[in-house]
């Protein structure tokens, strides 16, 4: 077995499962986004496959060991999480939040490590976030602060970066910025599942689209082989019309009410 | 604002901010010069002389007495209960991102008060430390209990302390009406955290339980620092964050419990230590030593007011920390309400 794996996937917050029997296999060294209505699960299943919402150990494995059989420092040096709603600490510069994220790399009295000043400037610097280093959190924007975030995440240096809802609160330009990097990551070889919620930004950067409703997969694969106005209709509940993005070829899906 | 990193040899290597270590240093030589003047001052106060004496050797029995009997025992107490109650609130304020998640909040030095006030009835006599362990302890228990949400919610953590704080008192009464009146007295003094006539054996005690404490300390910053970033990304970027949860609460009611057990239930301590600390050094992260510090500075300071300012003269320590305590709470209680609301 290799890649990241969820295998009859069934986990939830009570005693309903939230997500019933999914399986899935995380599209290795592609730029995956995950679509689909608020409550589906989305948020659920990017918890699941970063051992951050913990399953039994069949559910999730990478490269077919269970994500609790591996030391968690070990499996946050593969596997990186930006959740929907990090928590912001008090008083903590753009350069002391993106130092964070090398703590898979520290030990209890090693609070360093030699590639850390080039992971940080490597992902303040992808990020555009490098002139902002010295910034306290709290006095930048929600953009801004999203991407100090994103920075963080990039300065684990993953394998698979998982990302939750990564474009919210960004303008239209940065919301391109952060696609770009997505796909500039997989460049390098690395992999990103990221959820998104604008259709059209997501058939036209991700290779791989991942539609979900109501705690399943109903779709998968490239967006032009499975965004149909059916699709849309059952998923989002809303009649569209699906035309062709006028830059870049690749499919838009228009909402046709008034 | 800058972190540096500390390095011996090529396994350890600790970050820390110039800025807070300047600070740290400042604060030392406060408390320290406090210390001195607790020791200085007023009727029975050490001379210059007598230190140099002391230092040498050859000091009278008069002084010997003072230092090793009267005034020793009670500052030495005073810097490390203050520490040991600073270090408490801290470790809870951060695993419960709870601004007022600390030990007299949750009612645990009440609680830690009752045991020592029950150990005191039975007839064979049980350690005042381990009624104040099984006190802070079960009260803490309580609250946990009672909130049905551990102790992340504010205002339930608020009102469960408030009713365990209750509960504890009224243990603490029945016993001091229990008891003859002259060890009624003593309680009573003891039970609003007082400093007077303490020994070495109990300096000896806290001394033992912040030594033991450090290196655990030491090893936990880091997973608290990480801890700020809330339990899905400590999970995320590799850490354990329940467990982490667990230890730092058990050291800081160890801690807790044994300040109380030697200084009795000092009030507010805890809660204002790691709120000036942060105000103080302006760092993030738990600022653990800072609030140390903090803590010894404000006991010491409370310690020498009533020791020498005439209009407190002779009253515990306690009521002093409470009722500036108080207001500090008052003032805490405001900025988060208006916080929740806006
Ligand atoms: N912490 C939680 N406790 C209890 N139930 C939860 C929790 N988080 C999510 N749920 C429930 O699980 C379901 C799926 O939630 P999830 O967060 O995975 O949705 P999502 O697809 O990410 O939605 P959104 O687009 O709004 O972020 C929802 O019905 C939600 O009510
Ligand atoms: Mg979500």
């Amino acid at each position: 077995m290799t890649g990241l794996t969820a295998t009859r996937l069934s986990v939830g917050y009570g005693a309903d499962p939230v997500l019933s029997d999914l399986d899935f296999t995380v599209p290795e060294g592609r730029f995956t986004a995950v679509i689909g209505p608020n409550g589906c699960g989305k948020s659920t299943l990017v918890k699941s496959l970063s051992r951050v919402l913990t399953a039994e150990p069949s559910m999730v494995q990478l490269e077919g060991k269970p994500l609790q059989k591996l030391k968690p420092k070990l499996l946050a040096q593969r596997i990186a999480l930006l959740p929907q709603h990090p928590v912001v600490p008090d008083g903590v510069t753009v350069a002391g939040l993106v130092a964070r994220g090398r703590y898979p790399y520290h030990r209890p009295l090693k609070q360093w490590s030699a590639d850390d000043p080039q992971a940080i400037a490597q992902a303040l610097e992808d990020t555009g976030m490098t002139a902002f280093a010295d910034f306290p959190i709290d006095e930048l924007s929600g953009g801004q602060r999203q991407r100090a975030w994103l920075a963080m995440v990039l300065a684990q240096q993953t394998q698979y970066v998982l990302l939750d809802e990564p474009t919210s609160f960004l303008d239209i330009s940065h919301q391109i910025e952060v696609l770009r990097l997505c796909r500039q990551i997989t460049a390098n070889g690395r992999t990103v599942l990221a959820v998104l919620h604008d259709l059209n930004q997501a058939a036209r950067y991700a290779d791989q689209l991942v539609v979900m409703h109501r705690g399943s997969i109903v779709a998968q694969g490239a967006p032009h082989d499975i965004l149909t106005t059916e699709l849309i209709t059952d998923v989002f509940g809303m009649e569209s019309m699906i035309g062709s993005d006028p830059w870049s070829g690749t499919p838009m899906v228009v909402p046709v009410t008034d | 604002m800058t972190v540096q990193m500390f390095h011996v040899g090529e396994h350890i290597a600790l970050s820390y901010r110039r800025r807070s270590v300047l600070i740290w240093t400042a604060m030392t030589a406060l408390i320290l010069s406090l210390a001195a003047a607790t020791l200085m001052l007023g009727k029975l106060g050490l001379s210059p002389a007598d230190f140099v004496d002391i230092l040498s050797g050859e000091a009278s029995t008069a002084t010997e007495f003072v230092l090793q009997r009267v005034r020793g025992p009670r500052v030495l107490i005073a810097i490390m209960a203050g520490a040991a109650f600073g270090l408490s609130g801290a470790l809870f304020q951060n695993v419960t991102r709870n601004p007022l998640g600390s030990p007299d909040v949750l009612g645990l030095a009440a609680g830690a008060g009752a045991g020592v006030a029950v150990a005191s009835l039975v007839p064979w006599a049980i350690p005042a430390p381990i009624g104040a362990l099984a006190g802070a302890g079960s009260a803490i228990g309580l609250v946990i209990l009672s909130t049905g949400s551990g102790l992340s919610s504010t205002s339930k953590v608020i009102i469960s302390g408030i009713a365990v704080a209750a509960i504890a008192t009224a243990v603490t009464q029945f016993v001091v009406t229990a008891t003859l009146r002259d060890e009624a007295s003593r309680l009573a003094a003891y039970l609003v955290g007082s400093l007077n006539s303490r020994d070495m054996g109990q300096a000896g005690l806290i001394a033992v339980t912040l030594v033991l404490a450090f290196p655990v300390i030491l090893w936990l910053a880091p997973r608290l620092q990480l801890m700020e970033l809330g339990d899905e990304l400590t999970t995320s970027l590799g850490g354990k964050a329940t467990t982490t949860r667990t230890q730092a609460i058990l050291v800081a009611v160890v801690l807790a419990a044994m300040a109380v057990a030697v200084a009795g239930p000092i009030a507010f301590v805890a809660l204002m230590s790691p709120h000036a600390a942060r105000m103080l050094t302006r760092t993030s992260g738990p600022n653990l030593v800072g609030s140390a510090l903090t803590g010894a500075m404000l006991m010491v300071l409370a310690d020498l007011a009533v020791q020498q300012i005439p209009l407190v003269e002779d009253l515990p320590v306690g009521i002093i920390t409470a009722g500036f305590g108080g207001l500090f709470l008052g003032y805490l209680l405001l900025t988060e309400f208006r916080k929740g609301q806006s």
